[in-house]
């Protein structure tokens, strides 16, 4: 079921769940929310583009190349970034990493990034969920070319 | 305890028990999607806004597309 006002208005409204993603994930550590709830809402926003623009148009703007290469590079980090500070705590170096101005953006020390990184994960792995739900496979013939 | 709380928990019980006893099963996920909101507002009167955002973002909306992308699979109801 594909009409022009679902179109119209879903181009208008993407923009809008998608900055309030992003903002849930990067004020996670001075307000509510966090990686996974924004993640969620990120995630949530890429499905309803893919059901109403179909699979062929959303394959060519979110490639499944680089969606899978986002996902590994972003769990590689956020390991090694959590287990680096696991390590440098128990030898009790932790203070390395600036800890910033109280309830400023810049406060909370490493955990925007580590948000970030969870945000991305959790967006990309909803999107596949969603897929595999939906059409059983996640790569396409025309998406492998 | 205030009147809006009582209103919402009264909701919740009634969401609950339809979305068993409901027989249409597109109307049970409406249903229990209905449910998982109410709830996202009293983790919000319960002072856990938190937890409120992710009730909301997953059981309302990940959950939900998940149940009819299921029943479209088993061909229940129309494309």
């Amino acid at each position: 079921m594909k009409t022009k006002i679902i179109e119209n208005i879903v181009k208008i409204l993407i923009p809008l769940i998608q900055v309030f993603g992003i903002y849930v994930i990067l004020f996670g550590h001075i307000s509510p929310g966090g990686g996974f709830a924004g993640g969620s809402i990120l995630g949530s926003s890429i499905i309803l583009f893919r059901f109403v623009y179909g699979s062929e148009h959303t394959d060519k703007k979110y490639p499944y190349k680089y969606l899978m290469r986002t996902v590994s590079i972003a769990l590689i980090m956020y390991g090694s970034l959590k287990g680096m500070l696991f390590i440098l705590d128990h030898f009790g170096i932790d203070k390395i990493i600036p800890v910033g101005v109280p309830n400023t953006f810049l406060s909370g020390g490493s955990i925007i990034p580590l948000n970030i990184m969870i945000g991305l994960v959790v967006t990309i792995t909803f999107y596949f969920i969603a897929i595999l739900f939906e059409e059983g496979e996640l790569e396409y013939e025309h998406a492998s070319e | 305890m205030t009147l809006f709380n009582v209103i919402l928990i009264a909701i919740m019980i009634i969401g609950a028990i339809a979305s068993v006893m409901v027989k249409n099963i597109l109307s049970s996920v409406i249903i229990f999607m209905v449910y998982s909101l109410m709830m996202a507002i009293v983790w919000q009167q319960l002072n856990a806004p938190d937890m409120a955002i992710t009730e909301a973002s997953v059981g309302a909306g990940v959950t939900t597309i998940l149940f009819v992308l299921a029943l479209r699979k088993m061909r229940m109801i129309k494309k």
